[in-house]
């Protein structure tokens, strides 16, 4: 493994890490915030077309 | 989120619904990173009305159509959120329920299964995104053993445990519960 991709997993686990420790109600607000980007992801007319492809 | 919660609770307050408890994705947030759902599944006792051996969620949609709120395919649509109310389907569930921690969310008392039992209960539905959250809970070492073990004993699920570790974890050579 690179040293460059070393650091990647090493940053990303760091990040879980901190995700993990916020309370239930701080990792709710993210929640939400997720689930709004998934909606406006979901109602996008691209979208609509690729899943027609499938 | 809160208000979804708030809704929950007043339903509980007026008898609607008996011991509730957050499972699923929202559930494991609550010991993990967050990760992106649709719904919230909330695992629920209900009464059954007039001593009927049926359990029903009637009372439930009634409740909450009759305020205003509508349907959305299998889930409630609660303050913005979709919510799924789920009566224990075996005695794995019933006891999550009944073991549920007891937390706050903004102020709001709610309760969670804990993460032993969140864990049982993907092994039991055995979906490719059980085998996903399971692997998030190992991963992020917010198992305890001595819970997982007995619970994995109680319910039937030991073997299966064995299996999800050789092919995830470990592969056939060696083995171990509690950290597959």
């Amino acid at each position: 493994m690179s040293d460059w991709m070393r650091k990647v997993l090493e940053r990303k686990r760091a990040t879980r890490q901190r995700l993990q420790a916020l309370s239930f109600s701080e990792k709710l607000k993210l929640l939400e915030k997720l689930r709004e980007r998934n909606l406006v992801i979901a109602r996008s007319p691209l979208r609509r077309q690729q899943h027609h492809k499938v | 989120m809160k208000a979804t919660l708030e809704v929950i609770n007043r339903m509980q307050a007026e008898g609607i619904i008996g011991q509730y408890a957050i499972g699923g994705a929202v559930g494991a947030t609550f010991y993990l990173e967050p990760s992106a759902t649709l719904g919230i599944d909330v695992f629920v006792s209900l009464k059954n009305p007039q001593a009927s051996p049926l359990l029903t969620l009637t009372p439930i949609y009634d409740y909450l159509t009759s305020r205003g709120y509508k349907t959305e395919k299998e889930y409630l649509v609660i303050e913005g959120w979709p919510v799924q109310f789920l009566p224990p389907g075996d005695a794995l569930d019933e006891e999550a329920l009944q073991q549920a921690v007891e937390t706050e969310v903004e102020g709001v008392r709610t309760w969670v299964i804990t993460a032993e039992h969140l864990v049982a209960m993907a092994l039991n539905t055995a979906r490719a995104k059980d085998f996903a959250r399971i692997l998030q809970f190992v991963e992020a070492g917010v198992l305890d053993a001595d819970k997982l073990d007995p619970i994995l004993k109680r319910h039937g699920l030991l073997e299966r445990w064995e299996q999800f570790g050789v092919k995830f974890l470990r592969g056939p050579d060696a083995s171990g519960r509690g950290n597959p």
